[in-house]
């Protein structure tokens, strides 16, 4: 901004000696020059060719130079157009009423041509000056326009992402703020084939695009893996190994998941560096905490990952809370935090369960005095399962190519039983049969629970009775885990065989474990709700399925499907 | 400066004090803490004795540190935290990751 | 001439930064002078005649004129004092010094324009 720029000036002086000799002096110095006899002529030309800087005598006839300022800088709106008032007034009073008519310098009379040209100069570089801050508050003010702009698309593409889930299931409540993705927040809801719901509450790294980025990959496993039937496991396990292969080192994703069976009355848990969630006990009573006990997603290479979950008991009625940082995390003034002891009291105040989250939330109100806009929660109350109803599986093909007369065999070792889950494969498969399509979360859920059966009880030989109250229903499931890392040998053989009858068609399931049985009559013969706790689910496999037996002294199930041929 | 850093006299350990919120208005100071130097034989010290918070991009930092020092392999401690700051680093488990201390 | 009721110096800076419109500045100054003498004669109040006298006090500041622009600027003050005396007396000054130094610019006129001279207004 040094060099000399050319201004059109506009002079307004009554005394014609004056006006040639001041007009003479700009113009010398390189500017182009209007001249005006009187304030309305100088508001005039002011209004029809926008000099940049005007001169102007404040005594003057027909209107004087005050007024003139007050229009000038008026039309002249946040562009500064400075104005120097030609005065050789001397009163105090005089000058003072100079600038609050908005003068911004004083030439005196005789003029001197080396001071007029300073000045110009001084007043040139503030004019400059102005017009490039105005210059970047609008630009600024585009730029923030296009962001939200840009936002409002992103969050309307990651909303049919989100929302092609289970989020409005009637036993979900949740509140999220508008901006959640923004914030790196991430909430989805899913229900496998076989009716699990798995949920995930995530918190990636830091604000604004970069924490929105990953939350599409880490959406699109999440539904993706759920309606194959995957579990919980094998779900973080992939989530896990994505996001440490796309994400920069310094970027993760604290996650919540859980894969609730309503059926089998049991949730497993997964929290990695999310802050306690909380299972409230219909019963009431303490809440029992979700503890963090893993890192974030992606931070771990694959191999190291832990995806082990912990596994709770449910009991009707009972309900789920999950949260985001954005409520413990909460500061005061003195930047005390909100923490968990003042949330473990709105629990125990909360008289009404329904209003449970407006409850948090005016203890936050209460505590700090304004809101922020991270703060997500979650809660999922527990229904008896037929309350809720999955979604409908949609096929893509026709059915016309439908197999109908097969078989197949597998047998699943050790190595493979540690960490593969064969029945998303196996499911996959067998939705090939256009005519069992409409049994399909039956003959999901038959098989989930035979392959569970085999598992546990057949080649890790858990005793299901170990699951009678709640403490043994965690002993039960730490043991699992156990037992499964250290398994050594053992087998799941499965047989399956479809054949068209008369009128339709007939799927057989053989599934026969390493393990050594167990006594089918005695089992068989308990009251219902008992079989449920204790896990076996045999008489869910009998309701759900056409024909089940059980041989060779439980360990060999024998379950029939049938179905008439569509039209 | 509210990040320091010196080596040890043998040179085979280098000390990290952040001072105040460790937060992302560290980051640049944080990272020119170790990237000129190769990696101490010894490992790298962070010391959080005078650190009055540490939010997720400081845990980002660390996972930084840690991968240019080796990654599984680096050997990092961190020292002196204070309650708050442990409670953030025991909820995101990173004492699976560095020894705290 | 007149070294104490004209400031050369400013004289010299005005031939200087007008150039070739010397001529037309002082023809300029010449013809305001002759407005301001009949300004002031027919001025019906106060404010008229201060408000002369300031735009008169101006361009003869500006011209170099420097002991008309004094009394000018005493007239300025004075007709807005109460009581309003010797207003008269510094009117027929003001004449009078005006008579004084206006065959100064006129000298000059001829010196830089023999033809505009000859027309004096």
């Amino acid at each position: 901004m040094n060099e000399q720029s050319s201004l059109t000036v506009l002079i307004a002086e009554d005394g014609a000696t004056d006006r040639l000799l001041l007009a003479r002096i700009v113009r010398e110095q390189g500017h182009s020059v209007i001249t005006a006899e009187n304030g309305a002529q100088a508001v005039a030309l002011f209004a029809e060719l926008r000099p940049q800087l005007v001169l102007l005598d404040a005594l003057m006839p027909v209107m004087d130079g005050f007024e003139a300022a007050r229009q000038i800088k008026l039309m002249a709106g946040q562009a500064l157009v400075p104005i120097i008032f030609l005065t050789s007034l001397s009163e105090e009073q005089a000058l003072v009423r100079c600038l609050e008519a908005g003068g911004d310098d004083f030439l005196p009379k005789p003029y001197r041509p080396v001071i007029l040209a300073a000045k110009i100069k001084a007043m040139d570089r503030l004019r400059r000056l102005q017009a490039t801050v105005l210059e970047q508050r609008d630009e600024l003010a585009r730029h923030h326009g296009h962001l939200l702009n840009e936002q409002r698309v992103a969050k309307a593409v990651f909303d049919q992402v989100t929302h092609s889930g289970c989020l409005n299931a009637p036993n979900i409540r949740y509140l999220q703020s508008p901006y959640a993705l923004f914030n790196g927040d991430l909430l989805l809801a899913a229900f496998t084939p076989t009716g699990e719901m798995h949920v995930l509450l995530g918190d990636f790294t830091g604000h604004g695009l970069p924490a929105a980025v990953g939350a599409m990959p880490l959406a699109e496993v999440f539904y993706g893996m759920t309606a194959k039937g995957y579990g919980l496991a094998e779900t973080l396990r992939e989530m896990n190994a994505k996001l440490k292969r796309i994400l920069p080192v310094d970027m993760f994703c604290c996650a919540m998941m859980l894969s609730l069976s309503f059926e089998r009355r049991l949730a497993e848990v997964w929290n990695g560096g999310m802050p306690d969630g909380y299972l409230l006990p219909a019963a009431g009573g303490e809440p029992q905490a979700l503890v963090s006990r893993h890192l974030p997603l992606g931070v771990l290479a694959p191999e190291r990952f832990d995806e082990h979950p912990e596994v709770v008991s449910l009991a009707l009625g009972d309900r789920l809370f999950l949260l985001s940082d954005g409520v413990v995390d909460t500061c005061d003034q003195d930047e005390q935090l909100f923490g968990v002891e003042r949330l473990r009291q709105v629990f125990a105040r909360n008289r009404a369960p329904q209003h449970l989250f407006e409850d948090v939330l005016q203890a936050l109100e209460d505590f700090r005095g304004q809101s922020r806009d991270d703060v997500s929660m979650l809660e999922i109350s527990v229904v008896e399962p037929q309350t809720l109803a999955p979604p409908p599986l949609v096929y893509s093909d026709s059915g016309q190519s439908s197999p109908l007369d097969w078989s197949l065999s597998f047998e699943f070792r050790a190595q493979t039983l540690k960490r593969f889950n064969p029945l998303p494969y196996l499911l996959q498969v067998l939705q090939e049969i256009h005519g069992l399509r409409p049994q399909s979360g039956a003959l999901h859920s038959v098989l989930n629970e035979l392959y569970t059966n085999a598992l546990e009880h057949g080649v890790l030989a858990l005793d299901s009775a170990l699951k009678r109250d709640a403490q043994g229903f965690a002993a039960y499931y730490q043991e699992r885990s156990r037992r499964l890392q250290a398994l050594q040998e053992g087998y799941i053989r499965l047989h399956l065989q479809v054949e068209p009858v008369a009128g339709g068609g007939r799927l057989v399931i053989e599934i026969e474990d390493s393990g050594s049985g167990f006594d089918v009559g005695t089992v068989l013969a308990r009251p219902v709700l008992e079989q449920r706790l204790c896990g076996r689910g045999l008489s869910l496999i009998r309701r759900l399925s056409r024909h089940a037996e059980w041989a060779d002294g439980g360990r060999r199930a024998r379950v029939e499907f049938a179905w008439v041929a569509l039209a | 400066m509210a990040v320091e850093h010196d080596l040890s006299p043998d040179g085979n350990s280098l000390t990290i004090r952040v001072k105040g919120r460790f937060d992302f208005g560290k980051h640049q100071a944080f990272r020119e803490c170790y990237e000129r130097e190769p990696v101490p034989s010894k490992g790298v010290v962070v010391d959080l004795k005078d650190a009055t918070y540490l939010d997720s991009s400081a845990l980002g930092m660390l996972l930084l540190l840690r991968d240019h020092a080796g990654g599984d392999d680096a050997y990092i401690r961190v020292i002196n935290a204070s309650s708050d700051v442990r409670k953030i680093l025991a909820i995101s488990n990173f004492d699976k990751l560095f020894e705290i201390t | 001439m007149s070294d104490q009721r004209i400031d050369n110096k400013v004289v010299g800076e005005l031939r200087e930064v007008m150039g070739s419109q010397y001529a037309e500045l002082l023809e300029t100054f010449l013809a305001d002078c002759e407005k301001r003498m009949v300004q002031l004669r027919d001025a019906r109040s106060p404010r008229q005649l201060s408000e002369a006298a300031h735009s008169f006090k101006g361009s003869c500041s500006n011209m170099g004129a420097t002991d008309l622009a004094e009394l000018c600027r005493q007239l300025e003050v004075r007709v807005m004092e109460q009581p309003a005396h010797g207003i008269e007396d510094l009117i027929s000054q003001i004449r009078c010094e005006y008579l004084e130094v206006r065959p100064f610019y006129v000298a000059e006129l001829e010196r830089v324009s023999p033809q505009a001279a000859r027309h004096p207004v």
